[in-house]
């Protein structure tokens, strides 16, 4: 067929109105996909960058061994700029006190990302510097001041070098780093380091190399040292080095693509819905063109090519509006970001078109295609019904489609199988579940005395199209419902995560005579529960019988992430497990007096291949200990409270002096209250994790504004589905209404009577999508974000009510127009 | 001499149906010569419509055969059947069927823009004018009567320059004055193109215009009578 035909049909047909329904849906889909990967393409970005000051780099490669300077050229020659610390904890001197404390000396680019904050006083909030301590000068925590009773200009000696006190250091990006290295710290320059002449063959130390640039770059460089760095360095990124925030982001960005991708089958549904109808409507015309000597094959290449031509107009007009929504979600959420956004990639722009052509081909293709196979005789029997597309070709295409797409977007099979098996098996159940409801009295004729009789009947005369609306819309509705209950879920779980008043400072190094006078300063003055930890360092020596080392070779992989078995670490004791333990495997041992026993956090059991009953010997300060694994323990580590790796048994720890340590709530505008704690227990040390406390809870509400924003998008594709599927149905039902007009029914009873046909769709719908989204949020909560599940009363109020209203609504303004026009011009216009 | 155009032997048209075979055509033979008028008449449900269809290659029998300008229909498939009907056939059917979305002009272009014409338009221009629709050209079919519709189909059907012309019920949907002008037009115009004309009617003195009638009943062909 030729070209300027098929532009001249395709004019005609847009003018008709007969061509909006399908080019909506596709650029639906294609601006929804294309709003939501730039905005998530950005703020992704950004996140990362922000959550990067958490290391102060983008990638950081850390040891206890010197960072070869092989690694440093590698990473220059590859574009990346680079920095190095090296921290390790030393005793500092003032003339009349001193102190441990954790040094850390960086070198002049350091850090190479978020920035220090220094100040002229201590605990003050400081101003930003791009500037390390000179070569000969420290800068040191607040609450040194009062512990050595320094003040700026004083010299403090660290191992045999004198430096001078230049500024007070407020705030470090990757102070939250590494807990337990922190010590108050001192901040020094890194070629001041040889001068102390504390770095000795023994010295706890940490070198790490940090590096900033090109995710390529990075990648390249790792996989260029991958063999180097499995001799002992540690290649870490922000989601391995703090897990709460990976945890969020990992959370988050599933649930963008979730939504994302419920968007784009909402909207794939709305473009088979209307191709079908547009191919229904153009059943006379390729009867007509054949009639006139177009054959199949012209039919066919014909209506690609239109199909092509609405694609590519789709497509560009879709990521004209996406890039547009996306601007103005930036825009709308500009106060609430203040981080900024960098300039998207490509990338946004190719997924929105391969989603836009992806739908086309999975959706309109097979109605599309079908029309070479409509008989010419159409032409002189109207009558002639044509058998439409084979069901098992337009669900392999559409469940295709998806299937490429739901992998695409999530990277995770298990992900698109459970999104699949979800909708399929609610497929099959809505569709016998709609039967039960429609069969629920079944009535002879058309009933037409009373809207709701009449309604019904209708609806169950046309059983099968009845069914298979109530089925999409309930999907539409349903989909809804689960986004909005994962959404309160995780937003409620991100809340819970770190509570309002989570101790946000922990006390170290309490030695036992401090116990009492300390306690008593805690409970009079802040928000203080009453927990104490006793704490030793030790490290594991070997585990049944075998060595350490030899054990981890044989049974650890070297990339293997999670803590090492043999690395030096923090012990405790305890008789009770605490709220934020959970026992997995095994028994506690209570109260009672037992062999010496440990209880093995499970992620640190796993990767160090430790199982109940196995044998661990551990040197403690040069005495040996040994003892057996009696429980696996699950940990909350986001709960912000003292959490051990390894707890002992009470008693098989008791010769051994320990300190203790605590934690306690403390509000910003009450930070002098760490003057007076360290001026009575100089001794003590305090980290401070308020700080990053609140970056992480930014993070969190930052994420959760946008995550409520991609359920705003969804909520447009699921009416667009709606509108389609109305629209799908509305000839045959006008058709029956303006029939009933023209034998006198008033228009009263035909709206009425309308009305009640889009509510019973409606509550029947919002019935079966509740049933769908409790079920499909059970798996997806449980499976997916692994959070804890219970059933919602609210949702089975909602749900039914969402129907009713967004049905009728739609509805009724999808057939206005018609019901005020006279049954004739209704009857000529679906001849 | 005349040449024969259009033949069928034994054409059978058996469809299944809820209360089982249900034979619409039985064994139908016959022979129809080039510029011959034949109207084929009936009582509804006579099988006429089917016949028509057979005949144009718009359906394929059960069994038979059928030879049209010398192709054996049976033998071909939907897209040899397609391009024959483009080259030979044209059709003036009861329900006009003009497309909505296109002028009257669009309408009488569409059998010469399918074959590839290079100036589709100028034909058409002229066959509007000589059914009397010069002047409304740039219509739509909504915007005519009936008969103006009518008029339009054929001159779209004599735009594809049809050896033989298929017409169902041509005046079924018109009133008298306009169904008589309208077959007019239609007999002016296949003798001027020197088509051969197969119409089929309920309407006697329609019938009775043209060379020779074929009476179907129950599917089987029980007249033959010639004017």
């Amino acid at each position: 067929m030729r070209l300027l035909l098929l532009l001249r049909l395709l004019a005609r047909d847009w003018r008709a109105g007969e061509l909006r329904l399908l080019v909506t849906a596709v650029v639906v889909a294609v601006a929804t996909v294309t709003a939501i990967s730039l905005f998530v393409d950005r703020l992704q970005a950004a996140l990362l960058s922000e959550s990067s000051t958490f290391l102060a780099a983008d990638r950081v490669i850390s040891s206890s061994r010197i960072i070869p300077d092989e690694f440093r050229v590698a990473a220059e020659q590859r574009g990346l700029e680079t920095a190095e610390t090296l921290t390790f904890p030393s005793m500092v001197f003032s003339a009349q006190r001193n102190q441990l404390v954790s040094v850390k000396a960086v070198s002049q680019r350091y850090p190479l990302r978020g920035s220090l904050r220094i100040s002229d006083q201590p605990f003050v909030q400081g101003a930003r510097t791009d500037t390390v301590p000179a070569r000969g000068d420290v800068w040191l925590d607040s609450r040194l001041f009062p512990a050595l009773g320094l003040a700026i200009g004083d010299i403090v000696t660290v191992g045999v070098a004198d430096l001078r006190i230049a500024q007070v250091l407020t705030d470090e990006p990757d102070r939250g780093g590494s807990f337990f290295d922190l010590g108050p710290r001192l901040l020094m320059h890194i070629d001041d380091v040889p001068a102390t002449e504390v770095v000795q063959p023994g010295s706890r130390l940490l070198y790490r190399l940090l590096l900033r640039g090109d995710d390529g770059d990075l990648a390249d460089l790792r996989s260029t040292l991958d063999e180097e760095l499995a001799k002992g360095f540690r290649w870490q990124s922000i989601r391995e080095s703090s897990p709460s925030i990976g945890d969020a982001l990992d959370r988050a960005e599933s649930f963008l693509l979730l939504g994302g991708l419920l968007a784009v089958l909402l909207a794939g549904v709305a473009v088979a819905l209307a191709a079908d109808r547009y191919a229904r409507r153009h059943y006379d015309h390729v009867a007509i063109f054949k009639t006139l000597g177009a054959t199949p094959a012209d039919v066919q290449w014909g209506y690609l090519t239109v199909l092509g031509i609405i694609g590519i107009v789709a497509v560009s007009v879709g990521l004209l509006v996406g890039a547009g929504l996306h601007l103005s979600i930036v825009g709308i959420l500009r106060s609430y970001l203040p981080l900024e956004l960098p300039a998207p990639g490509l990338k946004p722009l190719v997924v929105g078109s391969v989603t836009g052509f992806v739908c086309l081909v999975a959706f309109a293709l097979p109605p599309i295609m079908n029309l070479r196979r409509i008989s010419p005789m159409r032409v002189i029997r109207r009558d002639l019904e044509h058998a439409g597309v084979s069901r098992a070709l337009t669900y392999a295409f559409a469940g295709c489609g998806s299937l490429l797409l739901l992998v695409w977007y999530t990277d995770s099979w298990w992900l698109t199988a459970w999104t699949l098996v979800g909708v399929l098996g609610i497929v099959v159940c809505f569709g016998v579940l709609a039967t039960l409801l429609l069969r629920g009295g079944r009535v002879v004729g058309m009933q037409a005395g009373n809207y709701w009789r009449l309604a019904l009947a209708g609806l169950q005369r046309r059983h099968r199209e009845s069914v298979a609306q109530i089925l999409i819309f309930g999907l539409a509705i349903m989909l809804l419902l689960i986004l909005l209950l994962v959404r309160v879920a995780l937003v409620d779980e991100w809340r819970q995560q770190i509570p309002d008043r989570a101790p946000n400072h922990f006390l170290m190094n309490i030695v036992p005579e401090q116990l009492g006078p300390l306690e008593e300063l805690l409970t009079s003055r802040v928000d203080y529960k009453g927990e104490l930890f006793p704490m030793i360092r030790g490290h594991v020596v070997a585990v049944n019988g075998q060595s350490a080392a030899q054990w981890e070779s044989e049974h650890r992989h070297p990339d293997a992430p999670g803590p090492r078995l043999s690395s030096e670490r923090n012990l405790s004791w305890t008789t009770q497990l605490s709220e934020n333990n959970r026992l997995i495997e095994g028994i506690w041992w209570g109260e009672e007096e037992v062999e010496p026993q440990i209880s093995v956090e499970q992620d640190y059991a796993s990767s160090s291949h430790l199982s109940l009953g196995d044998v661990v010997d551990f040197n403690i300060g040069g005495i040996s200990v040994s003892a057996t694994v009696s429980s696996l323990r699950r940990v909350e580590w986001d709960s912000m409270e003292p959490n051990f790796f390894i707890l002992f048994s009470p008693g098989a720890l008791v010769d051994i002096p320990a300190t203790y340590m605590t934690s306690f709530y403390l509000p910003a505008d009450e930070k002098r209250f760490l003057n007076d704690l360290l001026s009575q227990f100089p001794t003590v040390t305090v980290i401070e994790v308020d700080e990053l406390i609140r970056q992480i809870q930014s993070i969190i509400s930052r994420v959760t504004q946008a995550v409520e924003l991609i359920l705003a998008l969804v909520v447009a594709s699921g009416a667009l589905v709606l509108i389609a599927s109305i629209q799908a149905s509305r000839d045959q039902r006008l058709a029956e209404h303006a029939l009933l007009r023209a034998l006198g029914a008033t228009r009263r009873l035909i709206t009425g009577s309308l009305a009640a046909e889009f509510a019973l769709l409606g509550i029947f719908a919002g019935i079966v999508a509740t049933i769908g989204a409790e079920v499909t949020a059970y798996a997806l909560q449980v499976e997916v974000f692994e959070l804890p599940y219970q059933l919602h009363p609210w949702l089975w109020a909602l749900g039914p009510t969402l129907g009713l209203v967004f049905i009728l609504l739609i509805g009724m303004l999808g057939t206005r127009k018609l019901v005020n026009s006279p049954p004739v011009a209704v009857l000529r216009e679906l001849d | 001499m005349t040449a024969e155009i259009l033949s069928a032997s034994g054409v059978t048209k058996i469809v299944p149906t809820s209360a089982g075979e249900l034979t619409i055509l039985d064994g139908i033979s016959l022979e129809i010569n080039a510029a011959e008028s034949v109207a084929i008449i009936g009582a509804s449900g006579s099988g006429k419509t089917t016949l028509l269809g057979i005949l144009a290659g718009l359906d394929t029998p059960s069994s038979g055969s059928v030879l049209l300008d010398g192709n054996e229909l049976t033998a071909l498939d939907e897209e040899q059947r397609a391009v024959l009907r483009g080259e030979l056939v044209g059709f003036v059917f009861q329900s006009f069927q003009l497309l909505g979305s296109l002028t009257a002009l669009e309408n009488v272009m569409l059998p010469g823009e399918l074959r590839g014409d290079s100036d589709p338009r100028s034909e058409a221009s002229e066959l509007l004018r000589r059914v009397g629709l010069g002047d409304r050209a740039t219509h739509y079919p909504r915007q005519l009567s009936g008969g103006e519709q009518q008029r339009v189909a054929i001159a779209r059907a004599f735009a594809s320059r049809p050896k033989i012309l298929f017409a169902d019920e041509p005046t079924g949907n018109l009133d008298k004055v306009t169904g008589a002008r309208v077959i007019e037009l239609l007999f002016d115009l296949n003798r001027e193109f020197a088509a051969t004309l197969i119409l089929v009617t309920h309407d006697a003195p329609l019938a009775e215009r043209c060379q020779r009638l074929l009476e179907l009943d129950g599917g089987r062909l029980v007249t033959e009578t010639r004017a």
